[in-house]
């Protein structure tokens, strides 16, 4: 596969005024990210990896460092007119309770000022990407968990990101409901060919979807980037019995376990 | 088991109503107690229905006017204030303890100092609706504008929302319950204003007609007033509990 680079985060830092502390989320982050690849950010909670996505999203500002993207340099975070390369998923499907499933996807087009038949005809196949097609006019109240994040999903998709950014995605879910979507979002990223970031805290799910792992510390930095060269074919219900797989997965926990204490 | 509740919830209140109204008559049978002071219910809504069309209509209809304009100025104006307080926090800071102090206010003391400048008119009694009611209607809507989960603000910022489209597609929406709040309290405060405000103005309107009434000893239209009264209030908080209904469906 041809690697072409999407973006590249270069000496990123994150500061938190607390009064008269400053409290240092992120330091000096490098990270380059390929067109296409499936990163995902593992790290134990309070380290930052929540605040780096939502700095690669443009929701937050770095304090120091550029992001590079197109051969442009943004020294203050990702503009306005490049927000529309990112698709967000929240960690609460974070959906609007008064739009129906179908309106919740529109709202993205509306902000975007994205109009025609060519986007109306997008809203209907994300749904059916995520196999919603019969609940277009549903509010998400009469949804179940799952259903709520697949919308979720959906609406990240809509107006055809290049990047989607993924935060703990499948963290409010149950165990089994949370198995399923990783198996979906595996087939997604095969069907759409997006570039896709995700922060995880299960070592499993980042094995099954990704195609390369970052390892965040306590302290805000990568540690470890391994990549994950389980073949996409033995990425199905049997991967627990693959040998690279249960050789990575043991690797990674013990660095998980090593961060931890 | 659903139906059965929702039915449970009509029913229930309307036989406590029936028991209170049964004991009163009985009361009133029993003990011989003089008419002019408590009359029997059924003399109460006998007297009502002869006499409501002859002596009551035409005040009713003042007060009609009376709360409904005034609700329908304070209803954009209190909305429209709270959009307009809720862009800074400083400003939402500064007026929420000043509303907070109107809608404590009664504000039929303003009757007198207002006749003094309009003179008997009607224009008086809806400025006292309206500053009765645009206080709760601001207080509660400014609540809900300011009130918006952060993770729903993030999804906005991260498509670049500006400021008006935030509003109205985050904002405003995500406040409703709490509009719907201060929009039902308000239609209460109206009336309870419109009724003060006539009896502090007397010579018309139903409040006025209350003091009258117990001023000439019949005490039966007294009440009967006062069940009209009591009506309209019913009626409006009704109408406006049925939109909240229809536009608020994402709460149960």
């Amino acid at each position: 596969m041809k690697m072409k680079e999407l973006m590249r985060l270069q000496g990123i830092c994150k500061v938190f005024d607390k009064g008269l502390d400053e409290l240092v989320c992120l330091d000096d982050i490098n990270l380059t990210i390929q067109e296409g690849e499936y990163v995902c950010i593992l790290g134990p909670s309070g380290c930052g990896k929540s605040t780096l996505l939502k700095i690669i999203g443009g929701i937050e500002k770095p304090t120091l460092g550029s992001i590079v993207m197109d051969e442009e340099v943004f020294e203050d975070g990702i503009p306005k007119s490049h927000l529309k390369d990112f698709g967000f998923v929240f960690q609460q499907h974070n959906l609007l309770e008064w739009r129906t499933v179908q309106k919740n996807l529109r709202l993205n087009l509306e902000i975007f000022r994205l109009k025609g038949s060519v986007w109306e005809k997008r809203v209907e196949e994300m749904l059916e990407i995520v196999g919603l097609q019969d609940y277009a006019n549903i509010y998400p109240h009469e949804l179940s968990g799952g259903m709520k994040q697949r919308t979720g999903i959906a609406r990240a998709l809509v107006h055809d990101p290049k990047v989607l950014i993924m935060d703990q995605p499948f963290g409010a879910l149950d165990a089994i409901t949370r198995n399923m979507l990783s198996y979906e979002m595996l087939d997604i990223w095969k069907k759409t060919q997006k570039t896709m970031i995700m922060v995880t805290n299960s070592v499993e799910e980042a094995l099954l979807v990704s195609s390369r792992i970052l390892v965040m510390n306590k302290k805000g930095e990568f540690i470890s980037k391994i990549v994950n060269d389980v073949p996409l074919k033995a990425r199905d219900e049997k991967i627990a019995y693959n040998d690279r797989y249960n050789e990575l997965r043991k690797k990674l926990d013990d660095i998980v376990h090593e961060i931890q204490e | 088991m659903k139906g059965n509740k929702k039915w449970l919830n009509i029913v229930s209140p309307v036989i406590l109503l029936i028991v209170i109204l049964v004991c009163w008559e009985l009361y009133v049978a029993v003990s011989g107690i003089d008419a002019r002071i408590l009359p029997a219910p059924h003399v109460i809504l006998s007297k009502l229905g002869e006499r409501f069309m002859r002596d009551l209509s035409g005040d009713f209809l003042y007060t009609i006017q009376v709360i409904l304009i005034g609700y329908c100025i304070s209803i954009p104006s209190g909305i429209l204030l709270a959009a307009l307080c809720s862009q800074s926090k400083l400003v939402t800071k500064a007026i929420t303890p000043v509303l907070i102090l109107m809608v404590v206010i009664p504000m039929l003391t303003l009757v007198p100092i207002l006749q003094l400048w309009y003179g008997y008119v009607m224009k008086v009694r809806i400025i006292v609706v309206i500053c009765q009611a645009v206080p709760i209607i601001c207080l509660n809507t400014l609540r809900g504008f300011t009130k918006v989960e952060t993770a729903k603000r993030e999804l906005f910022r991260s498509m670049g929302a500006g400021r008006f489209k935030t509003f109205v597609k985050l904002i405003f929406p995500n406040a409703l319950p709490q509009v719907f709040v201060g929009l039902k309290l308000g239609c209460i405060f109206s009336t309870i204003a419109a009724m003060s405000a006539d009896l502090a103005a007397s010579n018309e309107g139903l409040g006025s007609r209350i003091s009258v009434y117990s001023g000439m000893l019949m005490t039966d239209m007294a009440y009967g007033t006062i069940i009209v009264v009591a009506l309209i209030g019913i009626v409006l908080f009704m109408i406006v509990a049925y939109i909240e209904k229809k536009v608020v469906i994402w709460i149960k």
